[in-house]
C-alpha cells in the first residue's frame, strides 16, 4: 500500500525536473527550469489567489454548516423518526458524483434556470443573473456549489463525534450552572477539537484539489476568474501536454500541503 | 523504486492481450462513437467486418467523448494504446508528435490502397496520421417562426442582414435572443465552430503559410463584427461558460433565433421539440462576398497506434470503415457526411433538410483550420480567454488579436 | 408553572425545527430538482418558466436504464468495488489508527506527515504514473486496480479520522482491559472498536462514497464495459453533441437509493452510540 502511494509520487517528482516527459521520448534533466516556468507565470498566481478564496470560504462554511446541522440533528427535543428523516435529507448532497452535481447546478444556475426564476418571481432580482458566466458571480457561485456538496462530510463525522462525548460532562456543566451556549463552548467544542482539526486539515487539502467540479461548471472561466491550481495543472498536462511543468506545479502544491501537515503533526505531538 | 526498475522490462509485453497465434488477432478499437450512435449500429458494422475477415475480432472500447483524449494520452504513455483509435482533428498533431500514431501513408502504400477515394487526410509533416471517417458540417440553423414574428422574410445571407435579423428577434421579448454563442473554456470548440466560422465563410483564413495570422483583415473584421453583435445585446445570456450542448437546448426551446450548429443535431432537435419549425442555410458571409464559402466541420477521424502489433490488420479495419458501402452506412446512422468521396448516405435522398445541407456542403468547401494544428485545443482556449476579455470591454479587438497572435506563436 | 415549561419546550422545538427546515431546503432542493427533471423529457428540462410537473411526465428514463444490461452491470461493478474498498479500508485503518493513537514508535511523525501530505498531490498528475503502474502489475482493467487505487485515497483519511476518534477516548479504558489481563488486541476489538462504532460507520460511509463517486481513475484504469462504474455510465450519457439529461438524472437517483438505504440502516448506530459513548471515563 505504502509503495503504491510512493512510487507515483516519486515519478511525479522526477518528471518535474525533466524536459517535457511523455511527449518527448528521451527526456533530459533540466533541473528547476520547470519550477521557474510555473513560478513566473502570472496565471499561476491568479490560480493561487482563487484557490485560497475557494478553499478558505469552503472550509469555513463546511465547518459552520456541518457543526450547526450536526448540533441540530443531535437534539433530544425531536422524535427519532423526525431526526432520521432530516438526517437523510441532510446527507443528500453527498450521494452524487461530481459530474452530476456540476450538471445539476449548471442547469439550476443557467440564465433561464430555476434559481433565476424563483428569485425573479420572489422579486429579489429584476433580470436573470448569469451566475456562472459573469465575472462577479462565477467564483462565489462555484464556491457555493462546493459548500453544498461538501458539508455532509463534516456533519456526519461531527454527528458521530457528538455521540462519543460522555454525557456526564454535560451534567457536570449543568450543575456548575452553565447555559447551553457555555456548554457548547466549554464541553462540546473542546471534545470535538481533535476531529475538527483533522477534518479541517483534510478538507483544506481536498478543496485545493477540487478539479472536476470547477472544470465541469466553468472550465476555469469566464476569462480566468475561477482558475484554480487544479485546473491550471490540468490544462498544462492535457491541453498543452506540458507534463513536466504540470508535475512541477503538482510538486509545488505538494510542498504547500507538507507545510500544513507538518503543523498538524506538531499539533498531534503537543497534545500528547 | 525497486519495483519500477524490476518490472519496467515487462511493460512491453503487456501492451495488447491478443492471443499469440498466427491467425487469430483481436483488434481493440477505442472510440467515443458507439454511445453517440443508435444502439448496436457500430457493433453491427464490426460484425460485418469480422465476417469478411475471418481470424480478426474487433473489441470495441467506448468512452465518453470528453475523456477520450486523456485516455489516449495515458494509453500512449504506458504503451497500451488500442490498435485503432477514434480521433478528433484537434488532437492529431499532438499525438503524432508524441509518436503514438502510426504513419498511415506507409500503411496505405503497403496495402496498395487507392487514396483517391478519400475526401481528406490529415497530414503532419507530409505523412498522414488521421483519416476523417465522417464529417459533421456546421451550417446556420434558423428558427422560422421567430424569423417570421420578427418580420424577417428569409434567413440572412450576409452580415448586415444577420445583425438586423438578430436585433429584430432579440427585440421580440425578454427571453428571446437573436444568436447564441458558446464560449466555455472547458470545451473551447465554440471558437472553432461559432467564431472562426465567420472568417472561413467569407473565404478568410487565420493562418499564413502554416503560421498564425490573426491580425489580418479577415479575422479582424469577423471579430469586430461579433463584438458588435455582443454590444448590441443580441447574444443569449450565459455565453461565457456555455457549451455546445447548452446551445442546442436553447435553440430547441425556441429561445434563440439563429445558431451555427452541427447537422448531427437535426434529429435531436426534431425529437426533443417536434413543433419547432426550423431551417438551415449557409453561414452568412461578408456583404458582397461572391466566392466559395467555407463551412466549418468536425470529424470523427481514425488512426492506428504506433505500438500496435497488428498494424496491417488495423489498416484493414480502417479500409473497411472507409469503403463506399460501410462509409455510407456509418454516415447514415451518424447523420454526417461521408469521408469517402463516392459514398452517399441515405438521408440525403430522403430528407429535405439534409438535402439542403448536402447542397450547401457541395457548393462550399469544408473549412477547419484547427485540424492538424499543434495543441489545437489550447489554441482555441488561448483565443477564447482573450476573446472573453475583449467582449467584456477590457481590451480592444486589435489588442486582443495581437495578444492572441503572440500567445499562438509561442505554441507553434 | 407547568404550562410555562411546556411553552418553553414548544418554543425550543420551534427554534430547532425552523432552522432544520431551512437547512433541509438548502440541502434537498437541488436533489428534488434532479428528481423532478428525471421525469421530464430532455427539452422540458430547459423550459422557461420551469415547471415541476410537465406534460411528458414519465418513467421512461428509468426504464431505459434498468432495461439495459450494460448499465445494470455498471451498478454491480460500483457495488463490488465500493464495498470491498470500504471493508479493507476500515480494517487497515482501525489497526493503523490504534498504533498511532496508543503507541510511540520510531518514524511515527514522519510517517504521519507522509500519510497526510501524499493526499495533496493533484490526482490528475498521478494519473499517468498510476496507469503505468497498474499495467506493469497486470492489474489494469480489474477490480483490484480500482480497489487498491481507491484505498490509497481513502486510507489516509480513514487513519487520520480513526486516530482522532481513538484520541477522544481516554487511555484508561484500554489500561483497564490490560489490568484485567487482556492484551492490546482485546483492548482494541472489545473496547475501543465497539465504542467507536459511530465513528467507524461515518468513516465507512465516507469511504464508500469516495469509491462510489470516483470518476477519473475509474475511467483510466478500466477499459471494457464490464468493468466500468456508475460515474462513467453517467458520463457516457454526456455525448459529444448532446446530453441525455433525464437519463443522467435518473441514473444518479437510482445510484443514490441503495446508498440511502444503507445509510438508513446504519444510522441507528449513531443513536446506539449515545449509550455507548457514556461509558465512564
Amino acid at each position: 500500500m505504502f509503495i503504491l502511494t510512493l512510487i507515483p509520487i516519486v515519478m511525479v517528482i522526477s518528471y518535474s525536473v525533466m524536459d517535457n516527459v511523455i511527449v518527448n521520448k528521451s527526456p533530459e534533466f533540466v533541473g528547476f527550469d520547470n519550477y521557474i516556468e510555473v513560478l513566473t507565470d502570472r496565471v499561476f498566481y491568479t490560480a493561487v489567489g482563487n484557490t485560497l478564496f475557494f478553499t478558505g470560504v469552503s472550509v469555513v462554511a463546511h465547518l459552520v454548516l456541518g457543526l450547526s446541522f450536526a448540533m441540530l440533528l443531535n437534539t433530544r427535543l425531536l422524535g427519532t423518526m423526525t431526526k432520521a428523516l432530516f438526517r437523510v435529507v441532510y446527507i443528500l448532497p453527498w450521494l452524487f458524483t461530481v459530474a452530476i452535481i456540476a450538471v445539476l447546478w449548471r442547469l439550476m444556475l443557467s440564465p433561464n434556470g430555476i434559481v433565476n426564476y424563483l428569485l425573479i418571481s420572489g422579486g429579489l432580482i429584476d433580470t436573470g443573473v448569469e451566475w456562472l458566466s459573469s465575472r462577479d458571480t462565477a467564483l462565489p457561485a462555484v464556491t457555493f456549489i462546493n459548500i453544498w456538496a461538501g458539508y455532509p462530510f463534516y456533519m456526519i463525522s461531527l454527528l458521530a463525534g457528538l455521540q462519543g462525548i460522555p454525557r456526564d460532562l454535560y451534567e457536570a456543566a449543568t450543575v456548575d450552572g452553565a447555559n447551553s451556549f457555555k456548554q457548547f463552548l466549554n464541553v462540546t467544542l473542546p471534545q470535538l477539537k481533535p476531529i475538527i482539526i483533522a477534518m479541517a486539515m483534510l478538507d483544506v487539502i481536498w478543496t485545493t484539489q477540487q478539479f472536476a467540479l470547477i472544470w465541469m461548471t466553468t472550465g476555469g472561466g469566464p476569462i480566468n476568474v475561477t482558475e484554480m491550481l487544479s485546473t491550471y495543472t490540468y490544462k498544462l498536462a492535457f491541453s498543452r501536454y506540458e507534463f513536466s511543468v504540470a508535475s512541477a506545479s503538482a510538486v509545488i502544491i505538494l510542498l504547500f500541503s507538507m507545510v500544513l501537515s507538518f503543523f498538524y503533526v506538531r499539533h498531534q505531538k503537543s497534545r500528547d | 523504486m525497486m519495483l519500477v526498475a524490476g518490472c519496467s522490462g515487462s511493460a512491453d509485453d503487456a501492451t495488447t492481450d491478443t492471443t499469440s497465434g498466427d491467425e487469430d488477432v483481436t483488434l481493440e478499437f477505442a472510440q467515443w462513437w458507439e454511445p453517440e450512435l443508435p444502439d448496436g449500429s457500430l457493433r453491427g458494422l464490426m460484425d460485418e467486418f469480422e465476417a469478411a475477415n475471418p481470424g480478426i475480432t474487433v473489441e470495441l472500447l467506448s468512452g465518453p467523448y470528453a475523456s477520450t483524449k486523456e485516455q489516449v494520452v495515458a494509453g500512449s504513455a504506458a504503451g497500451t494504446m488500442s490498435d485503432v483509435v477514434g480521433l478528433d482533428g484537434a488532437w492529431v498533431s499532438d499525438f503524432a508528435k508524441q509518436g503514438s500514431l502510426a504513419d498511415l501513408s506507409t500503411l496505405m502504400s503497403d496495402a496498395g490502397y487507392d487514396e483517391s477515394q478519400l475526401a481528406s487526410q490529415i497530414q503532419i509533416d507530409g505523412s498522414t496520421y488521421m483519416i476523417p471517417v465522417v464529417n459533421f458540417v456546421y451550417p446556420m440553423f434558423t428558427n422560422s417562426d421567430l424569423l417570421t414574428q420578427a418580420g424577417v422574410a428569409a434567413p440572412p445571407t450576409n452580415r448586415t442582414e444577420f445583425a438586423a435579423a438578430a436585433e429584430a428577434i432579440s427585440a421580440l421579448d425578454e427571453t428571446t435572443a437573436g444568436w447564441v454563442l458558446p464560449l466555455s473554456l472547458e470545451a473551447p470548440n465554440g471558437i472553432q465552430n461559432d467564431v472562426m466560422s465567420w472568417v472561413w465563410s467569407s473565404g478568410g483564413s487565420m493562418l499564413k503559410d502554416g503560421q498564425p495570422d490573426l491580425t489580418n483583415d479577415d479575422v479582424t473584421s469577423a471579430v469586430e463584427y461579433i463584438k458588435g453583435l455582443w454590444d448590441a445585446g443580441v447574444v443569449a445570456p450565459g455565453a461565457l461558460t456555455m457549451k455546445e450542448q447548452d446551445k442546442v437546448e436553447e435553440f430547441t426551446n425556441g429561445r434563440v433565433g439563429m445558431m451555427i450548429d452541427s447537422l448531427a443535431h437535426i434529429n435531436l432537435i426534431r425529437e426533443n421539440n417536434p413543433d419547432l419549425n426550423f431551417g438551415i442555410s449557409a453561414l452568412p458571409a461578408e456583404d458582397g462576398f461572391e466566392g466559395e464559402r467555407g463551412i466549418p466541420y468536425a470529424s470523427w477521424g481514425i488512426g492506428v497506434a504506433e505500438n500496435s502489433e497488428h498494424q496491417a490488420e488495423a489498416w484493414k479495419l480502417v479500409d473497411f470503415l472507409m469503403s463506399e458501402k460501410t462509409n455510407a452506412e456509418l454516415s447514415s446512422v451518424a447523420f454526417a457526411f461521408p469521408g469517402n468521396t463516392t459514398a452517399v448516405p441515405d438521408f440525403v435522398e430522403e430528407d429535405e433538410l439534409f438535402k439542403t445541407a448536402f447542397d450547401i456542403y457541395q457548393s462550399g468547401f469544408p473549412a477547419n483550420e484547427f485540424t492538424g494544428l499543434p495543441v489545437a485545443e489550447q489554441l482555441m482556449r488561448l483565443f477564447d480567454e482573450q476573446f472573453q476579455l475583449m467582449l467584456e470591454g477590457d481590451q480592444s479587438v486589435d489588442e486582443m488579436l495581437a495578444k492572441t497572435q503572440e500567445a499562438w506563436l509561442a505554441e507553434f | 408553572m407547568r404550562t410555562t415549561k411546556q411553552k418553553k419546550l414548544l418554543a425550543q422545538k420551534i427554534g430547532i425545527i425552523f432552522p432544520l427546515l431551512l437547512g433541509a431546503l438548502f440541502a434537498g432542493f437541488p436533489v428534488f430538482w434532479m428528481l423532478v427533471s428525471s421525469f421530464k423529457s430532455n427539452s422540458e428540462i430547459f423550459e422557461y418558466p420551469p415547471r415541476i410537473i410537465t406534460e411528458n411526465f414519465s418513467f421512461d428514463a428509468y426504464a431505459t436504464i434498468l432495461g439495459d444490461p450494460v448499465k445494470v452491470r455498471f451498478f454491480i461493478n460500483s457495488y463490488v468495488v465500493s464495498l470491498s474498498v470500504t471493508m479493507l479500508t476500515l480494517i487497515v485503518a482501525i489497526l493503523a489508527a490504534y498504533a498511532f493513537s496508543r503507541y510511540e514508535f520510531r518514524f511515527k511523525n514522519p510517517l504521519n506527515m507522509i500519510i497526510v501530505s501524499v493526499q495533496a498531490v493533484p490526482p490528475i498528475t498521478l494519473l499517468i504514473p498510476y496507469f503505468g503502474l497498474m499495467v506493469t502489475l497486470r492489474l489494469y482493467n480489474t477490480y483490484w486496480a480500482l480497489i487498491l487505487t481507491y484505498m490509497v485515497f481513502t486510507l489516509p483519511y480513514a487513519i487520520i479520522m480513526m486516530t482522532g476518534y481513538f484520541n477522544t477516548l481516554p487511555k484508561e479504558l484500554d489500561e483497564a482491559v490490560k489490568l484485567d489481563g487482556g492484551n492490546a488486541i482485546t483492548a482494541l476489538w472489545r473496547v475501543l472498536v465497539p465504542i467507536s462504532i459511530p465513528g467507524i460507520v461515518s468513516i465507512g460511509i465516507y469511504t464508500f462514497m469516495i469509491a462510489w463517486n470516483e470518476y477519473l481513475f475509474a475511467l483510466t484504469l478500466t477499459r471494457t464495459e464490464d468493468m466500468r462504474t456508475v460515474p462513467i455510465g453517467i458520463q457516457l450519457l454526456m455525448g459529444q453533441h448532446s446530453y441525455e439529461w433525464n437519463e443522467m438524472m435518473a441514473m444518479s437517483i437510482l445510484g443514490c437509493i441503495p446508498v440511502l438505504l444503507l445509510f438508513l440502516f446504519f444510522q441507528r448506530y449513531f443513536i446506539g452510540g449515545l449509550t455507548g459513548g457514556s461509558v465512564k471515563g
